[in-house]
């Protein structure tokens, strides 16, 4: 008999999809416009910019719905990775990860509705939504307004720095994303947390 | 056809001529000496065609109105293409006293006086370009090159000066209603400059990193960019063509510093680097190149996780029904 457990509310899942959708269309796109081959392009460059600035704008307006969501929602507190013994769960994922899941050990933190996060997710997603993404954020909104760059850094283009950290920043994202979604699988069955983050009930 | 035979004729003449005044026109500058005396020359002239004298003209009863449109600055002129010669080389007969001969102006020298070469080359381009279909007979050298202002590319180097020269001259006649209409065929309405090129992002910041005629002419002349000035039938639009790896902005704006640095720091078309970070044309390979094999590794690494699951939970069904 399946337990059912109800963990995420609508704004966090519709949130959640529009954002990945926004992400993988700009992961795209950005990837079409840094690869930039008129041989071979995966977008066309002028339409591939159009796009990136649109899909940009989106993510903007998306992450605002995020941190304001989080706030007065108090979900904030879920991306805070909480002593004691942050380092030995995280060890203690990692090791489930390597070797539990392959003999059918147990998940050793399951997500509750108090903790939807094990401490590695914690971690990472903390860094990854309050790290890496405002920095992207921040460096692609200085690349569609590039008047508000500095002009001109150790004698090149004072858009190289930005750019440097826009592009590290977006593959930092891409990393994540692949990991995200085969993490996905890790549920009690392989379509469970993809049904969880649906349906907002988690079934185990 | 007796027209094409005479102009083919005329330029072959011209050719001849200047090959035989080539070692003539192929001057050294002039030594200090002669500098010397050429600006004092040059004083003289710019003691009325200069601010100052426009302000405090030396004698009296000159036409101030008159004047006022034929200023040179002094230290732009010293340092453009034609700083170092004498006023007088273009300026001859008919300008040595004031008031100027009434029909000075038609005396003046013509840029093929010296340029011959040049002009036959630029010509044949000129004439397939919109300026000439429009405008032929109105249209010369010096609606766009100011011989008293223009510097070549090659000695400005700097590429936000050597763009700022150059657009300079476009936009002053396609930014300008007053300016257009000057010059433009009757009934011939301005089209908005930033209205036409809305489909640029960044419009203003492209021009003041790129020239127009980066866009505007094609890319065939080896020597120099054409001066076959193309409309937007034929102009470039293509992004990629200068944002690719493979930029034709080495073949035209950075085409005097493409012989420099190109790896500096490990990226490619560096030299651009300089002054602008282009979008996929200035990459850093090795940057490109780790990030590409740490994504194809963790792909590889989620699947390789994936499939040793697969397998172990087989394995240990099997062994359950065993």
């Amino acid at each position: 008999m399946t337990k059912r457990v109800f963990m995420l509310p609508l704004w966090i899942r519709l949130w959640h999809w529009s954002n990945a959708l926004a992400i993988i269309v700009l992961a795209v796109t950005g990837m079409s416009l840094h690869f930039s081959d008129p041989a071979l392009p995966l977008v066309e460059f002028s339409l591939a910019a159009r796009i990136h600035n649109v899909a940009g704008v989106i993510l903007v307006g998306l992450y605002a719905v995020f941190v304001i969501g989080n706030i007065v929602t108090g979900n904030w507190w879920q991306y805070v990775p909480k002593p004691p013994g942050i380092i030995q769960r995280c060890l203690r994922q990692m090791q489930y990860y390597g070797s539990g899941i392959f003999k059918g050990e147990p998940e050793p933190f399951p997500p509750t509705p108090e903790t939807n996060f094990n401490a590695l997710q914690a971690v990472t997603y903390w860094s990854i939504m309050y790290l890496v993404l405002p920095a992207v954020i921040v460096s692609g909104l200085i690349f569609l307004y590039p008047q508000f760059s500095p002009d001109t850094l150790f004698g090149l283009d004072g858009l190289l720095p930005i750019a440097l950290v826009h592009y590290l920043g977006a593959a930092v994202i891409i990393l994540f994303v692949v990991s995200h979604i085969y993490l996905g699988t890790m549920g009690p069955k392989v379509s469970s947390l993809f049904k969880m983050m649906f349906t907002g009930w988690y079934e185990h | 056809m007796i027209g094409h035979f005479r102009k083919t004729l005329w330029r072959i003449l011209v050719l001849l001529a200047v090959l035989a005044a080539a070692p003539a026109l192929a001057d050294d500058p002039p030594s200090p000496d002669e500098l010397a005396k050429i600006r004092t020359g040059n004083a003289a002239c710019m003691a009325c065609h200069s601010e100052a004298g426009l302000k405090k003209p030396p004698k009296e009863g000159v036409d101030l109105k008159a004047l006022r449109k034929y200023l040179v600055h002094a230290d732009t002129y010293a340092a453009s293409d034609h700083g170092q010669m004498a006023c007088t080389k273009c300026h001859g007969d008919g300008y040595d006293n004031h008031p100027h001969a009434a029909k000075a102006r038609e005396g003046l020298s013509e840029c093929q006086d010296c340029h011959a070469r040049k002009a036959m080359r630029i010509e044949r381009q000129f004439d397939k370009s919109v300026h000439a279909e429009n405008l032929s007979d109105t249209f010369t050298c010096a609606t766009c090159h100011d011989a008293h202002t223009m510097a070549l590319a090659s000695k400005l180097r700097d590429p936000h000066k050597i763009v700022a020269q150059d657009n300079k001259i476009c936009l002053d006649c396609h930014d300008s209603d007053l300016a257009f209409a000057r010059i433009a065929p009757e009934k011939k309405k301005r089209p908005p400059i930033d209205d036409i090129h809305d489909w640029l992002p960044n419009t203003r910041l492209h021009w003041k990193a790129v020239r127009c005629i980066e866009c505007h002419t094609p890319a065939e002349d080896k020597l120099s960019l054409s001066h076959e000035i193309q409309n937007k039938d034929k102009a470039e639009k293509k992004c990629a063509t200068c944002h690719s790896a493979n930029t034709s902005l080495n073949a035209r704006l950075y085409r005097h510093l493409a012989t420099e640095e190109q790896h500096k720091y490990g990226f490619i078309n560096s030299v651009i680097l300089g002054s602008s970070y282009v979008v996929g044309a200035t990459r850093n390979p090795t940057l490109d190149f780790g990030l590409i094999i740490l994504f194809a590794a963790t792909v590889v690494g989620v699947l390789g996780h994936g499939l040793v699951r697969i397998i172990t939970t087989r394995l240990r069904r099997s062994k359950k029904n065993d």
